[in-house]
């Protein structure tokens, strides 16, 4: 569990980050977003100690931050940069081993822990290990930055636009990879964004900051239905919330008795994508399964549309 | 590298060993440049020894001129050597802009004649290129990199040594090879002040009005310089491949 307490930055007149606190729950995924300057790069900073805090704490289970030595504190976060930092001198095996080598890991530890990420990762040991960082593509890299901050296990994760320099198509699948990895390992991740749909797409809970302030800190779907502020309700944008709050829930939240024809949906789809299935189709219900492809039910348009009415 | 360059390089060099060891069996170029039946090959020391002996010397200076430039380099871009960059930069500025043969007359008076007043010209002379090359070679590591190494817990001296000297390698090799290329025909003035080198051909060549021993000298030189600054260029260049920049 991260505490953030009161934690502010100054330099010299000026305030970046001004009085946050809040809670990361272990094994949750918290997305900081807003505007350029608005302080979350610092903040996120200030939990590695990449940046000293004016005044205020972070406890890391408990613990003050302040009481670790700065390097084995930051051995034991994880962190991803945009751009990632890849050591452009070593190989990809070389980039994995950084921090167990910095912690003194035996040689056959070190190698065991780097095969078994190059798996998790999907770089096959025998074409990639031996590669240098300016031979792999963008999606490599970005799997080799994350690959090195987890080769130590850490129990956080900080994570700065680290889907920023991939193109649309390739970043939805690191997306994906992150967050099917994240639930494998039960890593605790912060990760700072300005792109509202990877928020709501990773978040457990978004943290809205502007003017070195945090407006909200709350799950997605609070975020949309109880907008703290004017601008949390310009930043999720009016005009997506219905569609957000729709790709929030799934068909099983909407799921209702009763027969329906034509191509049926996973019980595990998205209501977005149920609805846009729908609109395609041109029906007004579809057939829903489960894994074993057994029918549960169905699911309408109405049903689903009612899911992303506005809360009376 | 291509099999053509190689081959010239190579030529070139074994061209060199045979002049400098048998040179007798190039008085034939030589003779017609000779007036008054003066010898035409060098005779009053081996070419051999005095090719040893210039490398020697320019070997040893570029050596201590590296040692001095890049720990200056070194310290200068590290948070509490930032103040002495304009100072040291000044410092080292001079060493080149000193003539060297200014440098030898006032150090023979302190450290008498031979080698070391030559040195000590030659170590000033050389700074300059290797503490440039330095510190652009250090200040060009791109901040990504050296903040993903903090990010990761790497000390200030293993990023220095794990890191930074690594990726500015490359430029700071070029620069070596400028200062090693320049004092390779500089180093033959050292023969003014009785040090042992090539100059010596050159100058006894001036004194008897011998053209020949001028010529000779002069290409030993030369030779030495394109072989060896072609050799540190591939240095230079392998180290640069590791680093997967385009090899220039």
């Amino acid at each position: 569990m991260i505490e953030i307490e009161h934690l502010t930055k100054r330099f010299g007149e000026t305030i970046v980050v001004d009085d946050v606190s809040l809670t990361v729950d272990e094994g949750t995924i918290a997305v900081f977003v807003g505007t350029s300057g608005a302080g979350k790069s610092t903040l996120l900073r200030m939990i590695n100690r990449l940046i000293e805090p004016s005044s205020g704490r972070v406890l890391i289970d408990g613990q003050d931050t302040m009481a670790i030595p700065e390097d084995d504190l930051r051995h034991r976060i994880g962190y991803v940069i945009q751009g990632y930092g890849l050591f452009p001198h070593r190989t990809v095996i070389e980039n994995i081993a950084t921090v167990p080598r910095l912690l003194g890991w035996d040689a056959k530890r070190i190698a065991a822990r780097v095969e078994e990420l190059l798996d998790l990762f999907q770089l096959d040991s025998a074409e990639f290990a031996a590669k240098y960082p300016h031979e792999l593509s963008g999606g490599q890299q970005q799997r080799v930055g994350v690959a090195r901050a987890l080769a130590a296990k850490p129990a956080l994760l900080l994570m700065d636009e680290p889907f920023g320099a991939l193109d649309p198509v390739i970043r939805h699948k690191a997306q994906e990879d992150l967050l099917a990895i994240q639930r494998r390992l039960g890593t605790t991740i912060m990760l700072v964004t300005h792109d509202m749909d990877e928020a709501f797409h990773l978040g457990d809970r978004i943290a809205v900051m502007d003017q070195a302030r945090l407006l909200q800190y709350a799950t997605p779907a609070e975020l949309l239905t109880r907008p703290a502020e004017e601008f949390v309700e310009r930043l999720v944008g009016t005009a997506e919330r219905p569609f957000r709050l729709l790709s929030l829930a799934r068909v099983k939240d909407a799921i209702e008795p009763g027969p329906s024809q034509g191509e049926p949906l996973p019980v595990s789809a998205t209501l977005r994508e149920a609805l846009s299935q729908l609109v395609w189709t041109g029906r007004e219900s579809l057939p829903v399964t489960d894994a074993s492809g057994a029918i549960l039910g169905r699911i309408s348009i109405d049903g689903i549309l009612a899911h992303g009415r506005q809360p009376a | 590298m291509r099999a053509g360059p190689v081959l010239w390089r190579l030529a070139a060099l074994v061209l060199l060993l045979v002049f400098i060891t048998k040179p007798q069996l190039f008085a034939f170029v030589f003779e017609p440049l000779t007036i008054n039946n003066a010898p035409a090959i060098y005779n009053q020391g081996s070419l051999f020894s005095l090719t040893l002996a210039h490398l020697g010397t320019v070997f040893s200076a570029a050596l201590a001129s590296t040692i001095i430039a890049v720990t200056l380099g070194i310290f200068v871009t590290r948070p509490s050597g930032l103040e002495f960059l304009a100072l040291s930069r000044s410092l080292v500025n001079i060493g080149q802009t000193f003539p060297p043969i200014a440098v030898l007359a006032i150090a023979v008076p302190l450290v008498g004649f031979g080698e070391k007043p030559t040195l000590i010209a030659l170590f000033l002379y050389g700074l300059l290129p290797i503490f440039e090359n330095t510190l652009s070679g250090l200040t060009q590591v791109s901040p990504l990199t050296l903040e993903a190494a903090k990010g990761m817990g790497m000390s200030p001296r293993r990023r220095l040594i794990e890191v930074e000297l690594p990726l500015a390698l490359p430029v700071i090799l070029a620069g070596i090879r400028l200062s090693v290329v320049i004092n390779l025909g500089t180093a033959t003035i050292g023969s003014t002040v009785a040090a042992k080198g090539l100059g010596e051909v050159i100058i006894a060549g001036l004194q008897s009005n011998n053209m020949a021993f001028i010529l000779q000298g002069g290409l030993v030189v030369a030779l030495l310089a394109v072989l060896i600054s072609d050799a540190l260029m591939s240095v230079e260049r392998f180290a640069a491949r590791k680093l997967g920049q385009a090899p220039s």
